[in-house]
Protein backbone atom coordinates (compact mmCIF):
# COMPACT_ATOMS: atom_id res chain seq x y z
CA UNK A 1 0.00 0.00 0.00
CA UNK A 2 2.74 2.42 0.88
CA UNK A 3 4.60 1.62 -2.32
CA UNK A 4 1.58 2.70 -4.32
CA UNK A 5 1.45 6.00 -2.54
CA UNK A 6 5.10 6.66 -3.04
CA UNK A 7 4.91 6.36 -6.77
CA UNK A 8 1.82 8.52 -6.77
CA UNK A 9 2.84 11.28 -4.44
CA UNK A 10 6.56 11.60 -4.73
CA UNK A 11 9.02 10.97 -7.47
CA UNK A 12 11.94 9.12 -5.91
CA UNK A 13 14.82 7.42 -7.61
CA UNK A 14 14.97 3.68 -7.54
CA UNK A 15 12.33 1.13 -6.78
CA UNK A 16 10.60 1.76 -3.46
CA UNK A 17 10.21 -1.96 -2.86
CA UNK A 18 13.97 -2.39 -2.79
CA UNK A 19 14.43 -0.22 0.27
CA UNK A 20 13.31 -1.74 3.50
CA UNK A 21 12.12 1.56 4.92
CA UNK A 22 10.55 4.07 2.56
CA UNK A 23 12.32 7.41 2.54
CA UNK A 24 10.35 9.86 4.66
CA UNK A 25 8.08 12.52 3.23
CA UNK A 26 8.86 14.82 6.11
CA UNK A 27 11.91 14.72 8.30
CA UNK A 28 12.81 16.90 11.27
CA UNK A 29 16.27 16.67 12.79
CA UNK A 30 17.40 18.51 15.92
CA UNK A 31 14.69 21.13 15.48
CA UNK A 32 14.71 23.80 18.16
CA UNK A 33 12.50 26.84 18.61
CA UNK A 34 12.81 29.49 21.27
CA UNK A 35 10.69 32.56 21.89
CA UNK A 36 12.90 34.92 23.82
CA UNK A 37 13.69 33.13 27.09
CA UNK A 38 11.14 30.36 26.48
CA UNK A 39 12.23 27.21 24.68
CA UNK A 40 9.22 25.65 22.98
CA UNK A 41 11.03 22.87 21.15
CA UNK A 42 14.45 21.44 21.77
CA UNK A 43 16.20 18.88 19.60
CA UNK A 44 13.01 17.45 18.16
CA UNK A 45 13.47 14.48 15.86
CA UNK A 46 10.63 13.05 13.83
CA UNK A 47 9.85 11.68 10.44
CA UNK A 48 6.70 10.81 8.56
CA UNK A 49 6.63 8.23 5.79
CA UNK A 50 4.41 8.70 2.74
CA UNK A 51 0.89 7.43 3.34
CA UNK A 52 1.43 7.16 7.05
CA UNK A 53 -1.01 8.36 9.71
CA UNK A 54 1.08 9.72 12.57
CA UNK A 55 -0.52 11.05 15.71
CA UNK A 56 1.15 13.35 18.23
CA UNK A 57 0.17 13.46 21.91
CA UNK A 58 1.70 15.28 24.81
CA UNK A 59 0.99 17.32 27.92
CA UNK A 60 -0.56 20.72 27.34
CA UNK A 61 1.89 23.44 26.48
CA UNK A 62 4.46 20.96 25.16
CA UNK A 63 5.02 22.78 21.90
CA UNK A 64 2.71 20.69 19.72
CA UNK A 65 1.32 23.78 18.08
CA UNK A 66 4.79 25.21 17.54
CA UNK A 67 5.73 21.99 15.79
CA UNK A 68 2.70 22.30 13.57
CA UNK A 69 3.30 25.93 12.77
CA UNK A 70 6.81 25.03 11.65
CA UNK A 71 5.63 22.18 9.45
CA UNK A 72 2.86 24.41 8.03
CA UNK A 73 5.53 26.95 7.11
CA UNK A 74 4.18 29.65 9.42
CA UNK A 75 7.16 29.79 11.74
CA UNK A 76 10.86 29.33 11.10
CA UNK A 77 12.73 27.02 13.52
CA UNK A 78 15.98 28.26 15.09
CA UNK A 79 19.09 27.90 12.99
CA UNK A 80 20.85 24.57 13.26
CA UNK A 81 17.89 22.24 12.88
CA UNK A 82 17.25 20.33 9.71
CA UNK A 83 13.93 20.28 7.92
CA UNK A 84 13.50 17.99 4.93
CA UNK A 85 10.41 17.70 2.79
CA UNK A 86 10.11 15.20 -0.05
CA UNK A 87 13.78 14.43 0.43
CA UNK A 88 14.99 18.00 0.04
CA UNK A 89 16.27 20.17 2.83
CA UNK A 90 14.25 23.37 3.03
CA UNK A 91 13.20 26.39 5.07
CA UNK A 92 9.86 26.33 6.83
CA UNK A 93 8.66 29.18 4.62
CA UNK A 94 9.14 26.93 1.58
CA UNK A 95 6.37 24.74 2.97
CA UNK A 96 3.76 27.49 2.64
CA UNK A 97 1.22 26.28 0.12
CA UNK A 98 2.72 22.77 0.07
CA UNK A 99 1.14 21.30 3.18
CA UNK A 100 -2.58 21.29 3.79
CA UNK A 101 -3.10 22.59 7.25
CA UNK A 102 -6.17 22.39 9.39
CA UNK A 103 -6.08 24.43 12.59
CA UNK A 104 -7.91 23.61 15.81
CA UNK A 105 -10.91 25.79 15.12
CA UNK A 106 -12.71 25.40 11.83
CA UNK A 107 -12.07 29.06 10.89
CA UNK A 108 -14.79 29.03 8.26
CA UNK A 109 -15.51 32.40 6.68
CA UNK A 110 -19.03 33.48 7.72
CA UNK A 111 -19.73 35.20 4.37
CA UNK A 112 -19.04 32.08 2.34
CA UNK A 113 -21.41 29.14 2.03
CA UNK A 114 -20.31 25.53 2.48
CA UNK A 115 -19.01 25.03 -1.04
CA UNK A 116 -17.24 28.38 -1.21
CA UNK A 117 -15.57 27.75 2.13
CA UNK A 118 -14.41 24.34 0.96
CA UNK A 119 -12.81 25.74 -2.19
CA UNK A 120 -10.99 28.61 -0.46
CA UNK A 121 -7.57 27.00 -0.79
CA UNK A 122 -8.19 26.03 -4.42
CA UNK A 123 -9.19 29.62 -5.19
CA UNK A 124 -6.02 30.92 -3.57
CA UNK A 125 -4.11 28.49 -5.78
CA UNK A 126 -5.71 30.12 -8.81
CA UNK A 127 -8.22 27.46 -9.87
CA UNK A 128 -11.27 29.02 -11.60
CA UNK A 129 -14.25 29.13 -9.24
CA UNK A 130 -16.58 27.09 -11.44
CA UNK A 131 -14.07 24.28 -11.71
CA UNK A 132 -13.29 24.33 -7.99
CA UNK A 133 -17.01 24.30 -7.12
CA UNK A 134 -17.64 21.34 -9.40
CA UNK A 135 -14.85 19.48 -7.67
CA UNK A 136 -16.22 20.30 -4.23
CA UNK A 137 -19.77 19.33 -5.16
CA UNK A 138 -18.57 15.85 -6.09
CA UNK A 139 -17.00 15.47 -2.65
CA UNK A 140 -20.05 16.62 -0.66
CA UNK A 141 -21.66 13.20 -0.14
CA UNK A 142 -18.50 11.72 1.33
CA UNK A 143 -18.30 14.50 3.84
CA UNK A 144 -21.96 14.09 4.77
CA UNK A 145 -22.82 17.53 3.47
CA UNK A 146 -25.18 16.73 0.61
CA UNK A 147 -27.93 19.31 0.43
CA UNK A 148 -26.02 21.75 2.62
CA UNK A 149 -23.88 23.28 -0.11
CA UNK A 150 -25.72 26.60 -0.01
CA UNK A 151 -25.84 26.88 3.78
CA UNK A 152 -23.72 29.37 5.67
CA UNK A 153 -21.49 28.37 8.60
CA UNK A 154 -23.82 29.83 11.25
CA UNK A 155 -26.53 27.46 10.03
CA UNK A 156 -24.42 24.34 10.63
CA UNK A 157 -23.73 22.19 13.69
CA UNK A 158 -20.23 21.92 15.14
CA UNK A 159 -19.63 18.51 13.56
CA UNK A 160 -20.70 19.75 10.16
CA UNK A 161 -18.54 22.83 10.37
CA UNK A 162 -15.61 20.60 11.18
CA UNK A 163 -16.40 18.43 8.16
CA UNK A 164 -16.46 21.50 5.94
CA UNK A 165 -13.04 22.48 7.31
CA UNK A 166 -11.78 18.94 6.67
CA UNK A 167 -13.17 19.05 3.17
CA UNK A 168 -11.29 22.31 2.58
CA UNK A 169 -8.14 20.54 3.77
CA UNK A 170 -8.77 17.49 1.57
CA UNK A 171 -9.51 19.56 -1.50
CA UNK A 172 -6.17 21.27 -1.14
CA UNK A 173 -4.34 18.22 -2.40
CA UNK A 174 -0.91 18.17 -0.88
CA UNK A 175 1.50 15.40 0.04
CA UNK A 176 1.04 16.06 3.74
CA UNK A 177 -2.03 16.93 5.79
CA UNK A 178 -1.63 18.57 9.17
CA UNK A 179 -4.59 18.25 11.49
CA UNK A 180 -4.40 20.12 14.78
CA UNK A 181 -6.92 18.62 17.23
CA UNK A 182 -9.64 18.77 14.61
CA UNK A 183 -12.21 17.02 16.82
CA UNK A 184 -11.20 18.65 20.10
CA UNK A 185 -14.31 20.81 20.36
CA UNK A 186 -16.84 18.10 19.50
CA UNK A 187 -18.95 16.03 21.86
CA UNK A 188 -17.86 12.44 22.47
CA UNK A 189 -20.41 10.82 20.18
CA UNK A 190 -19.83 13.11 17.20
CA UNK A 191 -16.15 12.75 17.81
CA UNK A 192 -16.18 8.95 17.63
CA UNK A 193 -18.19 9.13 14.42
CA UNK A 194 -15.82 11.65 12.92
CA UNK A 195 -12.80 9.49 13.79
CA UNK A 196 -14.22 6.47 11.98
CA UNK A 197 -15.24 8.62 9.11
CA UNK A 198 -11.76 10.17 8.87
CA UNK A 199 -10.18 6.71 8.71
CA UNK A 200 -12.50 5.77 5.84
CA UNK A 201 -11.69 8.90 3.93
CA UNK A 202 -7.98 8.55 4.64
CA UNK A 203 -7.95 4.99 3.36
CA UNK A 204 -9.78 6.03 0.25
CA UNK A 205 -7.59 9.02 -0.61
CA UNK A 206 -4.36 7.65 0.84
CA UNK A 207 -3.00 10.88 2.17
CA UNK A 208 -0.19 11.30 4.63
CA UNK A 209 -1.50 12.71 7.89
CA UNK A 210 0.15 14.27 10.90
CA UNK A 211 -2.50 14.59 13.58
CA UNK A 212 -2.25 16.40 16.92
CA UNK A 213 -4.52 15.36 19.77
CA UNK A 214 -4.50 15.31 23.54
CA UNK A 215 -6.71 12.24 23.60
CA UNK A 216 -4.69 9.03 23.88
CA UNK A 217 -7.58 6.83 22.70
CA UNK A 218 -7.89 8.93 19.59
CA UNK A 219 -4.13 8.80 18.98
CA UNK A 220 -4.07 4.98 19.12
CA UNK A 221 -7.34 4.45 17.27
CA UNK A 222 -6.26 6.57 14.32
CA UNK A 223 -2.50 6.28 14.12
CA UNK A 224 0.03 3.98 12.53
CA UNK A 225 2.47 5.50 14.94
CA UNK A 226 2.06 7.66 18.02
CA UNK A 227 4.65 10.25 19.00
CA UNK A 228 4.59 11.23 22.67
CA UNK A 229 6.11 14.62 23.31
CA UNK A 230 8.02 15.65 26.40
CA UNK A 231 7.11 18.62 28.57
CA UNK A 232 8.41 21.99 27.38
CA UNK A 233 10.88 22.32 25.74
CA UNK A 234 9.25 19.73 23.53
CA UNK A 235 10.95 16.82 21.87
CA UNK A 236 9.83 13.30 21.07
CA UNK A 237 9.88 11.19 24.22
CA UNK A 238 8.45 8.01 22.83
CA UNK A 239 7.67 6.68 19.43
CA UNK A 240 5.09 3.91 19.61
CA UNK A 241 4.14 1.86 16.58
CA UNK A 242 0.46 0.90 16.62
CA UNK A 243 0.26 -2.49 14.95
CA UNK A 244 -3.48 -2.91 15.29
CA UNK A 245 -5.09 -4.25 12.13
CA UNK A 246 -7.02 -1.99 9.81
CA UNK A 247 -9.81 -1.29 9.19
CA UNK A 248 -10.25 -0.62 12.88
CA UNK A 249 -13.62 -1.23 14.44
CA UNK A 250 -14.92 0.91 17.31
CA UNK A 251 -14.79 -2.14 19.64
CA UNK A 252 -11.03 -2.18 19.31
CA UNK A 253 -10.70 0.33 22.13
CA UNK A 254 -11.44 -2.44 24.63
CA UNK A 255 -9.13 -5.02 23.04
CA UNK A 256 -6.19 -6.09 25.27
CA UNK A 257 -3.57 -4.89 22.73
CA UNK A 258 -5.23 -1.50 22.64
CA UNK A 259 -5.33 -1.23 26.41
CA UNK A 260 -1.68 -2.29 26.66
CA UNK A 261 -0.64 0.45 24.21
CA UNK A 262 -2.75 2.94 26.09
CA UNK A 263 -1.06 2.01 29.38
CA UNK A 264 2.40 2.57 27.89
CA UNK A 265 1.45 5.90 26.37
CA UNK A 266 -0.40 7.14 29.45
CA UNK A 267 2.60 6.34 31.64
CA UNK A 268 4.86 8.33 29.36
CA UNK A 269 2.45 11.28 29.23
CA UNK A 270 1.85 11.21 32.96
CA UNK A 271 5.56 11.42 33.64
CA UNK A 272 5.85 14.46 31.39
CA UNK A 273 2.71 16.08 32.78
CA UNK A 274 4.16 15.80 36.28
CA UNK A 275 7.36 17.45 35.08
CA UNK A 276 5.58 20.38 33.52
CA UNK A 277 3.35 20.69 36.58
CA UNK A 278 6.32 20.70 38.91
CA UNK A 279 8.20 23.24 36.84
CA UNK A 280 5.11 25.43 36.80
CA UNK A 281 4.92 25.22 40.59
CA UNK A 282 8.63 25.95 40.90
CA UNK A 283 8.21 28.98 38.66
CA UNK A 284 5.32 30.18 40.75
CA UNK A 285 7.46 29.96 43.88
CA UNK A 286 10.37 31.75 42.22
CA UNK A 287 8.29 34.75 41.23
CA UNK B 1 -32.60 31.42 13.37
CA UNK B 2 -32.42 30.67 9.67
CA UNK B 3 -34.99 27.94 10.11
CA UNK B 4 -37.47 30.17 11.86
CA UNK B 5 -37.29 32.92 9.28
CA UNK B 6 -37.82 30.45 6.44
CA UNK B 7 -40.71 29.00 8.37
CA UNK B 8 -42.31 32.40 8.67
CA UNK B 9 -41.77 32.96 4.95
CA UNK B 10 -43.34 29.60 4.14
CA UNK B 11 -46.36 30.43 6.23
CA UNK B 12 -46.77 33.75 4.51
CA UNK B 13 -46.37 32.19 1.10
CA UNK B 14 -48.88 29.43 1.57
CA UNK B 15 -51.31 31.81 3.22
CA UNK B 16 -51.68 29.78 6.41
CA UNK B 17 -52.35 32.99 8.23
CA UNK B 18 -55.18 34.92 6.65
CA UNK B 19 -53.51 38.28 7.29
CA UNK B 20 -50.16 36.94 6.02
CA UNK B 21 -48.22 39.52 4.00
CA UNK B 22 -44.56 39.68 3.06
CA UNK B 23 -42.49 41.02 5.96
CA UNK B 24 -41.37 44.14 4.12
CA UNK B 25 -44.92 45.10 3.22
CA UNK B 26 -46.02 44.77 6.82
CA UNK B 27 -43.07 46.85 7.97
CA UNK B 28 -43.76 49.57 5.42
CA UNK B 29 -47.42 49.63 6.36
CA UNK B 30 -46.53 50.06 10.03
CA UNK B 31 -44.06 52.81 9.22
CA UNK B 32 -46.63 54.71 7.15
CA UNK B 33 -49.15 54.28 9.91
CA UNK B 34 -46.65 55.67 12.43
CA UNK B 35 -45.99 58.67 10.20
CA UNK B 36 -49.70 59.30 9.76
CA UNK B 37 -50.27 59.20 13.52
CA UNK B 38 -47.40 61.63 14.12
CA UNK B 39 -48.77 63.98 11.46
CA UNK B 40 -52.19 63.82 13.03
CA UNK B 41 -50.87 64.57 16.52
CA UNK B 42 -48.83 67.46 15.14
CA UNK B 43 -51.76 68.93 13.29
CA UNK B 44 -54.24 68.60 16.15
CA UNK B 45 -51.82 69.62 18.91
CA UNK B 46 -51.09 72.93 17.20
CA UNK B 47 -54.80 73.63 16.99
CA UNK B 48 -55.71 72.22 20.36
CA UNK B 49 -53.05 74.04 22.40
CA UNK B 50 -53.17 77.12 20.17
CA UNK B 51 -49.43 77.02 19.54
CA UNK B 52 -48.28 80.18 17.78
CA UNK B 53 -46.98 79.58 14.27
CA UNK B 54 -43.64 81.20 15.22
CA UNK B 55 -42.94 78.18 17.35
CA UNK B 56 -44.62 75.46 15.37
CA UNK B 57 -46.79 75.96 12.31
CA UNK B 58 -49.41 73.42 11.35
CA UNK B 59 -48.11 70.58 9.22
CA UNK B 60 -50.76 71.25 6.62
CA UNK B 61 -49.61 74.88 6.32
CA UNK B 62 -46.03 73.71 5.72
CA UNK B 63 -47.08 71.12 3.16
CA UNK B 64 -49.24 73.66 1.37
CA UNK B 65 -46.35 76.14 1.27
CA UNK B 66 -44.18 73.44 -0.30
CA UNK B 67 -46.91 72.61 -2.79
CA UNK B 68 -47.23 76.29 -3.71
CA UNK B 69 -43.60 76.53 -4.87
CA UNK B 70 -42.58 72.94 -5.52
CA UNK B 71 -39.90 73.92 -8.02
CA UNK B 72 -37.60 75.51 -5.44
CA UNK B 73 -37.84 72.49 -3.17
CA UNK B 74 -37.35 69.91 -5.92
CA UNK B 75 -34.35 71.78 -7.34
CA UNK B 76 -32.91 72.30 -3.89
CA UNK B 77 -33.44 68.66 -3.05
CA UNK B 78 -31.74 67.46 -6.22
CA UNK B 79 -28.85 69.87 -5.91
CA UNK B 80 -28.17 69.02 -2.27
CA UNK B 81 -28.53 65.30 -3.03
CA UNK B 82 -25.88 65.58 -5.74
CA UNK B 83 -23.46 67.38 -3.41
CA UNK B 84 -24.12 64.89 -0.63
CA UNK B 85 -23.70 61.87 -2.88
CA UNK B 86 -20.46 63.07 -4.45
CA UNK B 87 -19.02 63.96 -1.06
CA UNK B 88 -20.15 60.66 0.42
CA UNK B 89 -18.85 58.52 -2.43
CA UNK B 90 -15.44 60.17 -2.63
CA UNK B 91 -15.12 60.41 1.13
CA UNK B 92 -15.97 56.75 1.64
CA UNK B 93 -13.64 55.57 -1.11
CA UNK B 94 -10.84 57.75 0.23
CA UNK B 95 -11.54 56.59 3.77
CA UNK B 96 -11.43 52.90 2.87
CA UNK B 97 -8.26 53.33 0.81
CA UNK B 98 -6.43 55.29 3.51
CA UNK B 99 -7.63 52.79 6.11
CA UNK B 100 -6.08 49.98 4.07
CA UNK B 101 -2.90 51.97 3.49
CA UNK B 102 -2.52 52.72 7.21
CA UNK B 103 -3.14 49.07 8.00
CA UNK B 104 -0.53 47.80 5.56
CA UNK B 105 2.16 50.45 6.05
CA UNK B 106 2.73 51.23 9.67
CA UNK B 107 5.15 54.08 8.91
CA UNK B 108 2.51 55.79 6.78
CA UNK B 109 0.05 55.56 9.61
CA UNK B 110 2.48 57.14 12.05
CA UNK B 111 3.27 59.93 9.58
CA UNK B 112 -0.16 60.80 8.22
CA UNK B 113 -2.72 59.70 10.79
CA UNK B 114 -1.94 62.52 13.26
CA UNK B 115 -2.43 65.01 10.41
CA UNK B 116 -5.83 63.45 9.75
CA UNK B 117 -6.73 63.93 13.38
CA UNK B 118 -5.60 67.57 13.30
CA UNK B 119 -7.63 68.15 10.13
CA UNK B 120 -10.74 67.00 11.96
CA UNK B 121 -10.24 69.44 14.82
CA UNK B 122 -10.57 72.39 12.43
CA UNK B 123 -14.19 73.62 12.67
CA UNK B 124 -16.03 72.87 9.47
CA UNK B 125 -16.99 76.55 9.16
CA UNK B 126 -13.33 77.62 9.01
CA UNK B 127 -12.55 74.88 6.56
CA UNK B 128 -15.60 75.80 4.49
CA UNK B 129 -14.43 79.40 4.07
CA UNK B 130 -11.14 78.09 2.71
CA UNK B 131 -12.81 75.69 0.33
CA UNK B 132 -15.04 78.41 -1.08
CA UNK B 133 -11.93 80.51 -1.70
CA UNK B 134 -10.36 77.58 -3.55
CA UNK B 135 -13.29 76.34 -5.58
CA UNK B 136 -15.70 79.28 -5.64
CA UNK B 137 -19.42 78.83 -5.28
CA UNK B 138 -19.51 75.59 -7.22
CA UNK B 139 -21.10 72.25 -6.62
CA UNK B 140 -17.59 70.90 -6.23
CA UNK B 141 -16.93 73.17 -3.22
CA UNK B 142 -19.94 71.70 -1.38
CA UNK B 143 -18.93 68.19 -2.30
CA UNK B 144 -15.45 68.85 -0.92
CA UNK B 145 -16.91 69.98 2.41
CA UNK B 146 -19.12 66.89 2.52
CA UNK B 147 -16.03 64.83 1.71
CA UNK B 148 -14.12 66.51 4.53
CA UNK B 149 -16.75 65.51 7.08
CA UNK B 150 -17.10 62.01 5.66
CA UNK B 151 -13.72 60.42 5.16
CA UNK B 152 -12.33 60.42 8.69
CA UNK B 153 -14.80 58.08 10.40
CA UNK B 154 -14.48 55.75 7.43
CA UNK B 155 -10.68 55.72 7.68
CA UNK B 156 -10.81 55.02 11.40
CA UNK B 157 -13.40 52.28 11.16
CA UNK B 158 -11.73 50.60 8.19
CA UNK B 159 -8.53 50.49 10.18
CA UNK B 160 -10.34 49.18 13.26
CA UNK B 161 -12.13 46.55 11.20
CA UNK B 162 -8.97 45.36 9.51
CA UNK B 163 -7.30 45.01 12.88
CA UNK B 164 -9.99 42.68 14.19
CA UNK B 165 -8.93 39.97 11.70
CA UNK B 166 -8.08 36.77 13.55
CA UNK B 167 -4.33 36.04 13.24
CA UNK B 168 -5.19 32.32 13.06
CA UNK B 169 -7.30 33.00 10.01
CA UNK B 170 -4.39 34.87 8.44
CA UNK B 171 -2.10 31.94 9.26
CA UNK B 172 -4.51 29.54 7.59
CA UNK B 173 -4.69 31.63 4.42
CA UNK B 174 -0.90 31.95 4.36
CA UNK B 175 -0.57 28.18 4.72
CA UNK B 176 -2.59 27.93 1.51
CA UNK B 177 0.07 30.13 -0.07
CA UNK B 178 -2.11 33.26 -0.26
CA UNK B 179 -0.49 36.49 -1.46
CA UNK B 180 -1.08 39.71 0.47
CA UNK B 181 -3.56 40.86 -2.18
CA UNK B 182 -5.54 37.63 -1.80
CA UNK B 183 -5.44 38.04 1.97
CA UNK B 184 -6.87 41.53 1.66
CA UNK B 185 -9.68 40.70 -0.75
CA UNK B 186 -10.70 37.31 0.56
CA UNK B 187 -10.20 37.78 4.27
CA UNK B 188 -9.34 41.20 5.62
CA UNK B 189 -11.78 43.45 3.76
CA UNK B 190 -14.81 41.16 4.23
CA UNK B 191 -13.94 40.89 7.94
CA UNK B 192 -13.77 44.68 8.19
CA UNK B 193 -17.00 45.23 6.27
CA UNK B 194 -19.41 45.32 9.25
CA UNK B 195 -17.18 47.90 10.93
CA UNK B 196 -16.88 49.91 7.69
CA UNK B 197 -20.65 50.03 7.41
CA UNK B 198 -20.97 51.50 10.87
CA UNK B 199 -18.91 54.41 9.55
CA UNK B 200 -20.83 54.59 6.28
CA UNK B 201 -24.10 55.01 8.12
CA UNK B 202 -22.57 57.82 10.12
CA UNK B 203 -21.01 59.27 6.96
CA UNK B 204 -24.38 59.32 5.20
CA UNK B 205 -25.70 61.89 7.68
CA UNK B 206 -22.40 63.75 7.97
CA UNK B 207 -22.15 64.25 4.23
CA UNK B 208 -25.59 65.89 4.23
CA UNK B 209 -24.47 68.24 7.01
CA UNK B 210 -21.38 69.07 4.95
CA UNK B 211 -23.41 69.83 1.85
CA UNK B 212 -25.87 72.08 3.69
CA UNK B 213 -23.15 73.96 5.58
CA UNK B 214 -21.31 74.35 2.28
CA UNK B 215 -24.33 76.01 0.75
CA UNK B 216 -24.38 78.60 3.53
CA UNK B 217 -21.19 80.08 2.12
CA UNK B 218 -23.21 81.28 -0.82
CA UNK B 219 -25.19 79.64 -3.57
CA UNK B 220 -28.51 80.02 -5.32
CA UNK B 221 -30.02 76.54 -5.08
CA UNK B 222 -30.00 73.85 -2.43
CA UNK B 223 -31.79 73.01 0.80
CA UNK B 224 -29.18 74.95 2.76
CA UNK B 225 -29.92 78.03 0.65
CA UNK B 226 -33.66 77.64 1.28
CA UNK B 227 -32.98 77.32 4.97
CA UNK B 228 -30.80 80.44 5.04
CA UNK B 229 -33.25 82.51 3.00
CA UNK B 230 -36.10 81.50 5.24
CA UNK B 231 -34.06 82.42 8.29
CA UNK B 232 -33.24 85.89 6.96
CA UNK B 233 -36.85 86.58 6.08
CA UNK B 234 -38.01 85.04 9.35
CA UNK B 235 -40.34 82.85 7.37
CA UNK B 236 -41.03 80.10 9.88
CA UNK B 237 -43.11 78.04 7.49
CA UNK B 238 -40.32 78.05 4.90
CA UNK B 239 -37.77 77.02 7.56
CA UNK B 240 -39.95 74.06 8.42
CA UNK B 241 -40.39 73.26 4.76
CA UNK B 242 -36.64 73.16 4.14
CA UNK B 243 -36.25 71.17 7.33
CA UNK B 244 -38.74 68.54 6.21
CA UNK B 245 -37.04 68.29 2.82
CA UNK B 246 -33.63 67.87 4.48
CA UNK B 247 -35.09 65.24 6.83
CA UNK B 248 -36.52 63.36 3.86
CA UNK B 249 -33.16 63.43 2.09
CA UNK B 250 -31.21 62.41 5.17
CA UNK B 251 -33.55 59.61 6.14
CA UNK B 252 -33.79 58.31 2.59
CA UNK B 253 -30.05 58.24 2.18
CA UNK B 254 -29.54 56.58 5.55
CA UNK B 255 -32.15 53.97 4.65
CA UNK B 256 -30.38 53.19 1.37
CA UNK B 257 -27.04 52.73 3.15
CA UNK B 258 -28.65 50.59 5.86
CA UNK B 259 -30.37 48.44 3.21
CA UNK B 260 -27.06 47.97 1.40
CA UNK B 261 -25.54 46.94 4.72
CA UNK B 262 -28.24 44.35 5.42
CA UNK B 263 -27.69 42.89 1.97
CA UNK B 264 -23.90 42.88 1.98
CA UNK B 265 -23.18 42.07 5.62
CA UNK B 266 -25.90 39.45 5.92
CA UNK B 267 -23.79 37.25 8.15
CA UNK B 268 -23.01 39.63 11.01
CA UNK B 269 -26.59 39.91 12.30
CA UNK B 270 -26.99 36.16 12.36
CA UNK B 271 -23.89 35.22 14.28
Amino acid sequence: MQAAIQTKDMPIAGSPEATAKPSPLLELRAVTKTYGPVAALSGLEASVAPGEFVTVVGPSGCGKSTLFNIVAGLEEPDAGGILRFEGNSCHAADLLGRVSFMPQRDLLLPWRNVVDNAILALEVEGMPRAQARAKALKMLPEFGLTGFEKQYPHQLSGGMRQRVALMRTFLFERGLMLLDEPFGALDALTRAMMQRWLLDVWQKYRRTILFITHDVDEAIFLGDRVLVMTARPGSVKLEQVVDLPRPRRPEIVTAPEFVRLKRTLLDAIEEESMKSFQSAVAQEKAT
Amino acid sequence: MGATTSLVKDKAATGLRPAGRPAWLRKTARLLFGLAVTALIWESAVQLFVIRPVYLPRLSTILMAIAATPGAYVNGFLRTSAETLIGFATGSAFGVLTGIAFFRVRALREMIFPIFVVSQTIPVIAFGALVVLWFGNTLLAKAVIAFYLTFFPVTVNTLLGLETVDPKQVALMRSFGASSGQLLLRLQLPTALPQIFVALRLASSLSLVGAIVGEWFGDTTGLGVLLLQAMFTENVVAIWGALLAAALLGTGFYAVVAAAERRLVFWSAEQ
